[in-house]
């Protein structure tokens, strides 16, 4: 390709449509909507065989015997494997702790825990033969609660534990505890005018997310695996599945599939090993699905927790001491329950400024089910307990609640329980500012000519109340979270670029490993791409190990993270370029030389909009091809007695208004309007930011007044496993949900952004129940509220 | 899923033959509860009689002033309806509370009836359930109970009937007609779906072959106002933890006649007799409405899990019979 215009034929550059800071549409989203997209669960293959999951039908037991025997000798049957036919040495798997076994061994310690595998030529057989598999089982006590798991002659959970909590722990049923010593709370509680206490209880939450665990591990012929599956974070998966497998990580070759949503839920490995085991035994290619069933016992949950606090202040408002004692169920294995005992004690007080406090958070082993990431973790549960406090304390002071909270609330330069200070804005009072300013949604809305509507009201279409005994209440929270992965974890993402002409035009290929479960990744890195090498055509390829980490999609990092990483190989690709460029055609123009330059328009540009010459002229025949690693700045570890030290990257701030209507008599709710202001740094694409605050304000709707996982307090056997029995919100139940989104760029982040994932489903909670005490004059201490708690009030 | 053969019968006698000669076969309707229950292990039948197709999908008039509903009248049909709007709103609020668009538009009328408990145990076959097995043992007792029975459980089952509209039809004393291996006949409602005792596992008083064929609504006087109340955990789509059905026909202030039926609370929909009689010849009052749900919920003996309903239950009775009082039409 040859030089169609000499560089001095050009002027103006126009700028590159598509890029940052605009609402650009998802390339999924007409699939998804349309029913066309391709998620995990649709993943076929000539000659596949269907894998099978036989799960524990009890909470703790020991495995007396296992008999396979008429399993295997059903026709059509290709396999059944046990804990004593995994191939190596290793034989757990965990994000942090490996204390997960990929099959049962000795003894189960969770309802639905994996005990044995299936493959077959039809899910049905597979299903079959592992209804005839006998499993002898010999109960064991069923530890549930703190009580029962911190006894001195507690059953453990986990014998012989070796992991680095071990030595710090008060008992081995508990997986981590976090204290958080600062200042002298005893010493401040004497200044206290008022001092509030109470006792939180949240119930355990699940993800919900629609597309069931599933994937197809294919045996390849060098003896290693293909596997294709919905997750949250391939490397994180290589890492845990290769060693299992006895395979070097390069032979596990992973693909991200359609991944219908996560929430934190696909961050634990689900069907990964159990399929690659099933295709490397069988030679033949193994398809795992799950069905909604199983799907409540293949992924983590929320962790249910129990929350005591008290709060002092003084007469003027100001918060004297927080004492909080923050106790996390984190069912049978481990999973994230170290960082999220890590996020409830760092952020357990909330935005606030509080010189003393005497903090302590813990996570415990028990027979429940294992819970782990779900957005928001550990600032979740906390938030739903100190913004109650928050407001027991202002109505003691008898002043304004969201004065109350902005008379505390931090600031940029304020300086965290653990000592960290915060250096980046944190507009927390004006945040519950706009939400607070915004008019009031005007009352008796189900008012009509022909009648009451019922949608708008409590009850919805079980056509109760016409309005009859209806209370409205107004209810504020304001949260924080921390972005990315916190306390000296090495967090990092690696993005790969490439950029070529093709068919005469400029084209920039991403690569990265980052998986898209919905947030939005894939559309933001377009435009990143775009804004930074001024290209209209950005081909996004699928995400799989064949290219660096990226990290988790989880902790609000990804835009952060990845992004960033694209933006950082960008970057580079883009000097690269100009390079070229300077060696091309530096003689024709002396700004090649003096002036800054960008890639704007598909073209090279001065920074006083000079063009210099087309990209695709600069590229000729040349492909710059870079591949990068991008790190947050270094966080450290908290001190294991004080809690002190500067453990996380970044702060994401976010708070609600909640109107609710109740009908006191039928104990019914309806959330009228949900109002949130979330500061983002910067909107990389305003209508994904607006998108993850509703969802995440729905995600913390939902556990205020309906979602519970249900889990018996003597067996620990899940009692409401199926979306009949596990309710979400329907869109009636969601209410209008107005966003107000500031910019306040943190000038240590890509594009000043922050993290937003996760912070709208902190505040959403706690403001939905202050709102419904506030129509109701109950107390309600814990989640979700529901008729019962309400009926006759 | 366990395989199964699957027939469609053609009319009536041949749906009846064909499971009269086969043990295990069962009939299938507009499959919203019974596949399910298929998926889940909790019916392991070896014949599905499709009966959805049978010409029995009319609302027709009867002679009176009532209707007969056809048992393959679908939900979403059937609470469409004009004439059940008018006459028997209660009818039609009560199916319009029920499940969503989608399952009304496929769900039967008979298989409405005949659906099975929500009871978690019941649609866990892992766990022990006097109805799904009997003799095995009721794992409800002593566990999750938020669903439960508050009045006519046993100690072999405290499940709940999960069906909007039969409570509606209890309400409303409909008849169901059945065509079995010895003939036709006709079941009152109330006398249709049975309380556990000792036989769990028999939710109604059909046998085996025995084919529901319609539903006859009698009349209900002109001044009689009828309304169904629901309440759940959701906006929409989701059962009953309590629900009332109620017609009531009030002259002069004095409740002339009353009809009440409870969902939510009972092993069948619950017709409240007590609290009828309590109410015939009553003032129409908020105090006679109280004591005729206490007098009813007098008997409620319920546990930990479920104590609630006996409050929801009187309060949800009594904002029921109060709007009836009120000023809007029926
Ligand atoms: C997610 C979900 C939510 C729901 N929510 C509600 C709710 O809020 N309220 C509510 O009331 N219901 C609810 N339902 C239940 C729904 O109403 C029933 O599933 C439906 O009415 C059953 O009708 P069907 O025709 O599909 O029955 P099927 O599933 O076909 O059959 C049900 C039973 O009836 C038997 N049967 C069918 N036809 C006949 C016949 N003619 N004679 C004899 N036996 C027969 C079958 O053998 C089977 O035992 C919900 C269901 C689902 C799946």
């Amino acid at each position: 390709m040859g030089i169609t215009r000499t560089p001095t034929s050009l002027t103006q550059s126009s700028a590159t449509r598509g890029g940052i800071g605009e609402s650009t549409l998802r390339p999924d989203g007409t699939l998804k909507v349309t029913g066309e997209f391709a998620y995990s669960s649709d993943l076929w293959h000539e000659d596949m065989l269907w894998g099978y999951t036989l799960r524990s039908t009890v909470a703790h037991a020991a495995i007396v015997s296992i008999d396979t025997s008429e399993a295997l000798a059903t026709s059509g049957v290709y396999a059944v494997l046990t804990y004593d036919d995994l191939p190596t040495e290793v034989k757990h798997y965990g994000l942090e702790i490996r204390d997960t076994p990929v099959l049962a061994h000795g003894k189960v310690r969770h309802h639905g825990e994996p005990v044995a595998l299936v493959a077959a030529d039809h899910p049905e057989t597979a299903r079959r033969a592992a209804a005839k598999i006998r499993v002898e089982y010999d109960a064991l006590p069923v530890i549930t609660d703190e009580a029962s798991a911190t006894a001195p002659d507690a059953v453990l959970v986990h014998e012989g534990r070796d992991d680095h909590h071990i030595g710090h722990v008060p008992h081995p049923n508990i997986v981590h505890r976090q204290p958080i010593v600062r200042g002298d709370a005893d010493r401040a509680a004497e200044r206290a005018d008022v001092v509030v206490s109470g006792e939180y209880v949240f119930g355990m939450q699940d993800q919900a997310f629609l597309g069931p665990e599933s994937g197809l591990a294919v045996p390849a012929e060098d003896g290693g695996v293909d596997l294709y599956v919905a997750t949250q974070w391939l490397h994180s998966d290589l890492r845990q599945i290769a060693p299992v497998l006895g395979l070097p990580e390069r032979k596990v070759r992973m693909t991200l599939s359609g991944v219908g949503g996560a929430f934190g839920g696909r961050e634990d490995l689900s069907m990964q090993i159990h399929g690659c085991l099933l295709a490397l035994r069988t030679g033949k290619p193994v398809k795992i699905v799950y069905n909604r069933f199983e799907s409540f016992f293949g992924h983590v949950h929320r962790h249910p927790a129990r929350l005591w606090y008290e709060h002092g202040a003084t007469r003027n408002g100001k918060l004297t001491h927080v004492r909080c004692r923050i106790v996390l169920d984190g069912g049978a294995y481990a999973s994230a329950s170290p960082a999220v005992v890590g996020n409830a004690a760092s952020l357990s007080i909330g935005p606030y400024v509080v010189e003393d406090v005497d903090i302590e958070a813990l996570a415990l082993y028990t027979n429940n089910p294992p819970c782990g990431a779900m957005r928001g973790f550990g600032a979740v549960q906390a938030c739903f307990a100190y913004e109650a406090q928050m407001d027991k304390v202002a109505a003691e002071l008898g002043m304004d609640p969201v004065e109350f909270r902005q008379v505390n609330a931090m600031e940029q330069g304020t300086v965290m329980p653990t000592g960290q200070t915060v250096d980046s804005p944190a507009p927390v009072a004006e945040l519950l500012r706009r939400v607070k300013s915004r008019p009031l949604p005007p009352e008796r809305q189900w008012e009509t000519t022909e009648g009451a509507d019922v949608r708008a009201l409590p009850g919805g279409l079980s056509n109760t109340t016409h309005g009859e005994g209806v209370v409205r209440g107004v209810g504020y929270a304001v949260g924080i979270k921390n972005v990315g992965f916190s306390e000296g974890f090495d967090d990092y993402s690696t993005a790969r670029v490439r950029m070529q002409v093709i068919n005469g035009e400029p084209v920039a290929t991403v690569h990265t490993a980052m998986a898209e479960v919905g947030q939005g990744g894939v559309t933001v890195h377009a435009q990143i791409a775009r804004s930074e090498l001024g290209v209209t055509q950005v081909t996004i390829q699928p995400a799989d190990t064949q290219v660096g980490s990226a990290g988790s999609t989880s902790a609000s990092r990804q835009t952060y993270m990845t992004g960033g990483a694209v933006k950082n190989t960008c970057e580079a690709v883009r000097e690269k370029v100009l390079d070229l460029g300077r060696r091309r055609f530096g003689s024709y123009h002396p700004a090649w030389a003096t002036a800054e330059l960008l890639l704007e328009g598909g073209k090279v540009v001065t920074d006083g909009g000079e063009a210099l010459a087309d990209i695709a002229d600069v590229l000729e025949d040349d492909v710059v091809d870079l591949e990068l690693e991008f790190r947050h700045r270094p966080t450290q570890a908290f001190d294991l007695r004080t809690g002190q030290g500067n453990g996380h990257v970044q702060y994401s701030f976010a708070a609600h208004r909640a109107v609710v209507e109740v009908d006191t008599e039928l104990g019914l709710v309806k959330v009228v309007e949900l109002a949130c202001a979330q500061d983002v740094g910067k909107a990389l694409n305003p209508l994904s930011v607006v998108g993850q605050i509703q969802g995440g304000t729905t995600q913390g709707l939902g556990v205020a007044v309906m979602e519970e996982i249900v889990v018996d307090p003597k067996t620990a056997l899940v009692r409401n496993p199926s979306f009949t029995d596990y309710l979400i919100p329907t869109i009636l139940d969601t209410p209008t949900i107005p966003v107000d989104v500031l910019e306040l760029a943190d000038e240590h982040a890509p594009y000043g952004l922050r993290g937003i994932g996760e912070a709208p489903t902190l505040s959403s909670t706690p403001a939905v129940l202050a709102a419904i005490r506030q129509a109701t004059g109950l107390e309600l201490n814990r989640t979700p509220v529901r008729p019962e708690h309400l009926t006759g009030s | 899923m366990k395989p199964f053969a699957y027939r469609r019968a053609d009319d009536v006698a041949a749906a009846v033959a064909l499971l009269s000669q086969d043990r295990h076969a069962v009939f299938l309707g507009g499959g919203t509860n019974l596949v399910d229950h298929l998926r889940l292990g909790v019916a392991t039948p070896d014949t599905l009689v499709d009966v959805s197709r049978l010409p029995l999908d009319r609302i027709e008039e009867l002679p009176g002033g009532g209707l007969r509903v056809g048992a393959t009248v679908r939900n979403s049909d059937l609470a469409a309806d004009p004439l059940v709007r008018q006459r028997y709103p209660v009818l039609s609020q009560a199916l319009l509370s029920g499940a969503s668009g989608q399952l009304r538009n496929a769900a039967t009328t008979a298989g409405n009836l005949l659906q099975r408990t929500r009871c978690v145990y019941f649609q866990d076959v892992t766990t022990a359930c006097n109805k799904r097995d009997p003799g095995s043992g009721c794992s409800a007792l002593g566990g999750y109970q938020r669903y439960h029975a508050i009045l006519g459980a046993s100690p072999e089952c405290t499940a709940t009937h999960p069906s909007d509209m039969a409570v509606a039809m209890a309400a409303l004393d409909a008849v169901v007609q059945v065509v079995g291996p010895d003939g036709e006949r006709a079941v009152p409602i109330g006398d249709f779906h049975r309380l556990p005792g000792d036989r769990p596992h028999h939710d109604t008083v059909l046998g085996h072959g025995d084919l529901v064929t319609a539903v006859d609504l009698p009349p209900l006087p002109e001044t009689v106002r009828s309304r169904y109340r629901k309440v759940r955990d959701r906006a929409s789509y989701a059962f009953a933890l309590v629900s009332v059905a109620a017609a009531l026909d009030v002259r002069d202030g004095v409740v002339a006649d009353v009809r009440i039926a409870l969902g939510g609370v009972a092993h069948k929909p619950w017709r409240a007799s007590l609290a009828e009689q309590e109410l015939r010849g009553a003032p129409a009052t908020e105090d006679s409405f109280r004591r005729a749900a206490e007098a009813e919920l007098a008997a409620a003996q319920p546990v930990d899990g479920n104590a609630f309903k006996v409050p929801l239950a009187r309060n949800t009775l009594v904002a029921t019979l109060r709007e009836l009082t009120g000023g809007t039409p029926r």
